[in-house]
């Protein structure tokens, strides 16, 4: 049987999108249906692909593709390839998707723009789709891109307020840059192999240098998109998108696609240790640091916002240590809780009224199910048994153990057990806490089917660990008991010392009283470690100093030379003056005059008169023509 | 049939449709001048009949002979307040004829200089059936688009002549 | 007495320059969009007289002269349309009138 059905899976989406742009606001609000039903067909015609692939192993079932240049006699072909990789990201992205578009249904139904939004969610949804079968460097790169244009377009979503619109400037410049890296690795990856598709490239018999290069520039690429340390800071503003749009752009498929891509390439990685290194050594920073960051914040998708980026960090830890299955696996995870997570922040958002989590409380009792699924995915990201979590986590765990590398296993577990702590204290703020307000009310069903439907994949996916390494063609082991014991003792620790401070009956709001006691730490980590303030430093306040530094200098030492020789001056003048006044003054008004006189001679050639120009361009043309005849004569 | 005809067909729809041009230049009144491109049309169209190009010369008549001469008329019409407005004295623009005539001039040397002379009217000339049938199927796409062409300028032209005062 | 392509295209030359010089030297707006229409049926007759001797059988140079006539109906319709624009502001179809890019 032709499998050439696979195309359609982006194919869908893209058009959904393309049937839906042209449209006038109103129609397009009409044909919000159309969305859904293409990527329901999406997600359906996925799992069919997985069934397709099932029992997996190495090799692709489906290649196709076609020429879209020619380079001098060389082809660039652009295809799509379904192997096990790609199968298992099409089920987590069309599964997301579809999520978050029947949710989106309730959460944005009262929006004027909600045709335009399901527009851009389509043609994302394609791209990442696109960007996961893609089977060469730069169908992925194109896709890529295309998630960088839509990213800005949701995140401005509101771009009448100036937040949005300023965040989604920043997170495009910002993953720009990282953007640069990748299309840098792109031109020495074809001056290099000649081509782009991964078989010749990944088997290309690479030099240690050279990989190192690539390997570097994909990995600054990939920190731009999966927002890593120090190029995480449009993640954070990214959340004054929609909350759906954030559950599926920052927290699924845009960020991962990074991930995805230092997978995809991970045969360069290995042949240079030195990009290995570093991957894991910008993982384990990112997870720490973002991990305190989610620690500080009141607003709730921020506090989520910074959890992806630790997490995102994991997986990079996990890359690095040579573990790209456990990243895959984590990546795989982690895109389910977390867009459950926010899902759930946005009933809450709208239950609430306001994204501060100071203002919440109780909501336990209010909003039951939202409770529930949320326990789920808390439960995950916090790394409890049996919870998705757990087991990637877990593996990237394992492999530090194996990889020897200790000092990482040590930080990590640090960072798994402030993730813990964090998730405990969103948790007690919103759900426990005593109830600020009285006018709660449960999510819409639309909006609650897709939580219900992520948090029973969060609480079950954990137990095919195992069968999805060997579908992957790898091996994902079940956690062994010792490092599984050490990092349940961690992210119950965390939890626990989130219960002390934040859940107990007696404590209030309590913030104050933390700021007091450790003023300075809380600052850094008020002030986002000064990332934005350390960028405007450097670009804004280094040229303020360069221009105070060279007025001063202006100050004393030419201003001095100035006064000097305009004393000198001063005095010559005077008998200047009457020479001035005859020869200078004379030579002065001449030249304006005549300046005056061939401006006005100029002028007369834009007449203004529709004749004067055709006969104008008639003669040129006739020129141009006498000319060619005399040259090919 | 003969070569002879053809020939002799030609040479006076040429002549017709250089002596209309030079008519029409020359008239001061613009309806007249309207008048004789009617007449060059159609003498074109004659033309290209007898270059065996059938579908063209139709759709010339069509075209150019009812839709551009009515259009033009209607135009002139509507942008004269007066009976004697249609009259234009206008002096001998010496400045346009020698552009003009440096340019034929110059296409009439090109000509001379890179057209082969000796190349006789092939006999094999596919019917008005077999130009349908390409149209149809391998200019079907630059068709359509032309199609969309008109109707973006049909929608365009009304919009701008739209009764209120923009 | 035959016809040959030079003779084609010398006649289209020819009404080409008495379209151009019409073009240049004309005032009235409507006189200079005939003066274009003859233009640019010289340039059809070219492509006519090249596809009959050049290429008879593909017919290439009567598909461009259909393409071509389609262009130029519609640039006439749409010039027309301004030339009927232009004199509602100004009541006048001359193009003197018309001077808002002088400089």
């Amino acid at each position: 049987m032709s499998m050439d059905w696979v195309v359609l899976i982006p194919l869908l989406p893209a058009l959904a999108f393309t049937v839906l742009a042209p449209l006038s606001r109103a129609a397009r609000a009409r044909l919000v249906p159309v969305a859904v039903a293409a990527v329901l067909g999406s997600l359906g015609l996925s799992i069919a692909a997985f069934l397709a692939v099932w029992p997996g192993g190495h090799d692709a079932v489906w290649q196709g593709s076609f020429t879209i240049a020619h380079i001098g006699d060389r082809a660039i072909p652009l295809g799509l390839a379904l192997e096990p990789m790609s199968a298992i990201m099409l089920l987590v992205v069309t599964v997301v998707g579809a999520c978050v578009q029947v949710y989106s249904l309730g959460y944005m139904h009262r929006e004027d723009r909600i045709g335009w939004y399901y527009a851009v969610l389509s043609l994302f949804t394609a791209a990442m789709l696109a960007l996961v079968l893609s089977d060469n460097f730069l169908g992925l790169f194109m896709a890529w891109e295309v998630m960088g244009l839509c990213s800005y377009l949701l995140i401005g979503f509101w771009h009448e307020q100036e937040a949005p619109r300023l965040a989604s400037i920043k997170a495009f410049l910002t993953t720009k840059v990282g953007d640069l890296g990748f299309m840098l690795a792109l031109a020495v990856v074809y001056a290099e192999v000649g081509a782009f598709d991964f078989a010749t490239v990944l088997h290309h018999d690479w030099a240690a240098g050279t990989a190192t290069l690539v390997a570097l520039l994909m990995l600054f690429g990939a920190m731009g998109k999966s927002a890593q340390f120090p190029l995480h800071v449009w993640l954070p503003d990214a959340m004054a998108g929609p909350t759906p749009a954030s559950a599926l752009i920052h927290a699924a498929t845009m960020v991962a696609a990074g991930v995805f891509l230092v997978v995809r390439a991970f045969p360069i990685f290995e042949v240079s240790g030195i990009a290995l290194t570093i991957t894991l050594w910008v993982g384990l920073l990112t997870a720490l640091l973002a991990g305190l960051l989610a620690t500080v914040q009141h607003d709730i998708k921020k506090v989520l916002a910074y959890s992806t980026i630790s997490q995102l960090g994991f997986m990079f830890i996990a890359l690095g240590a040579g573990g790209s299955t456990a990243a895959l696996y984590h990546l795989v995870t982690h895109a389910y809780f977390k867009s459950l997570l926010f899902l759930g922040a946005g009933v809450i958002i709208h239950a609430a009224h306001t994204q501060d989590m100071r203002e919440m409380g109780g909501l336990a009792k209010k909003l039951p199910v939202t409770s529930l699924a949320f326990a789920s995915g808390s439960l995950a990201l916090a790394g409890i048994v049996p919870f998705s979590g757990f087991w990637s986590k877990d593996e990237i765990l394992t492999v530090l153990l194996h990889e020897h590398q200790y000092a990482a296993f040590a930080i990590a577990l640090l960072a798994a057990f402030i993730t813990a702590f964090y998730v405990a204290r969103l948790w007690f703020r919103v759900f426990t806490a005593p109830t600020q307000q009285k006018e709660l009310h449960e999510g819409h069903r639309s909006m609650l089917a897709p939580m219900v439907a992520l948090a029973v994949i969060t609480a079950v996916i954990g137990f095919f660990g195992p069968t999805l390494g060997d579908f992957l063609g790898h091996e994902i082991p079940w956690p062994a008991l010792g490092t599984a014991a050490i990092s349940t003792v961690a992210a119950l620790g965390g939890i626990a010392l989130g219960w002390y401070v934040y859940g107990r009956r007696t404590s209030v709001v309590n913030t104050q009283a933390i700021k007091q006691r450790f003023p300075h730490a809380y600052g850094v980590l008020a002030n986002k470690y000064y990332f934005d303030l350390t960028y405007g430093y450097f670009v804004v306040g280094g040229y303020t100093a360069l221009t105070r530094a060279l007025a001063t200098f202006d100050a004393r030492v030419v201003d001095g030379v100035v006064n000097g020789a305009a004393a000198a001056w001063r005095s010559l003048s005077a008998a200047g003056w009457t020479f001035d006044g005859r020869v200078v003054d004379g030579a002065v008004n001449g030249a304006a005059s005549a300046v005056k006189a061939a401006g006005d001679k100029v002028r007369t050639l834009q007449t203004g008169s529709v004749r004067g120009y055709q006969t104008l361009v008639a003669g040129a043309v006739v020129l141009l023509v006498i000319w060619i005849l005399v040259k090919g004569a | 049939m003969s070569t002879t005809l053809p020939a002799v067909a030609f040479y006076l729809l040429a002549f017709a449709a250089l002596y209309g041009a030079i008519s029409m230049m020359s008239t001061r009144n613009v309806v007249h001048a309207t008048v004789w491109l009617l007449e060059v049309m159609l003498a074109t169209a004659g033309l290209y009949l007898v270059l065996d190009a059938e579908f063209l010369a139709l759709v010339q008549v069509l075209v150019y002979a009812g839709a551009v001469a009515v259009l033009t008329l209607f135009t002139v019409m509507l942008t004269l307040r007066r009976r004697e407005d249609a009259v234009r004295p206008f002096p001998t623009a010496w400045g346009s004829l020698a552009i003009a005539a440096l340019f034929t001039g110059a296409m009439l040397l090109a000509i001379r200089g890179f057209c082969p002379v000796g190349v006789e009217m092939p006999a094999i000339v596919p019917g008005i059936e077999a130009f349908g049938r390409e149209l149809f199927t391998t200019w079907m796409v630059p068709f359509e688009v032309a199609s969309l062409v008109l109707l973006v300028a049909l929608v365009g032209a009304v919009w701008w002549t739209g009764g209120d005062d923009r | 007495m035959t016809v040959g392509l030079p003779h084609v295209l010398t006649l289209a030359a020819l009404l080409f320059g008495i379209g151009l010089y019409g073009a240049l030297s004309r005032k009235n707006a409507v006189h200079v969009m005939m003066s274009l229409e003859l233009m640019a049926n010289a340039v059809n007759l070219n492509l006519v007289g090249f596809s009959r001797f050049v290429t008879p059988e593909a017919m290439t140079g009567q598909f461009f002269a259909v393409f071509s006539m389609i262009v130029s109906a519609a640039e006439i319709g749409l010039g027309l349309a301004l030339v009927i624009a232009i004199y509602r502001r100004k009541r006048s179809v001359e193009l003197d009138a018309v001077q808002e890019l002088k400089g």
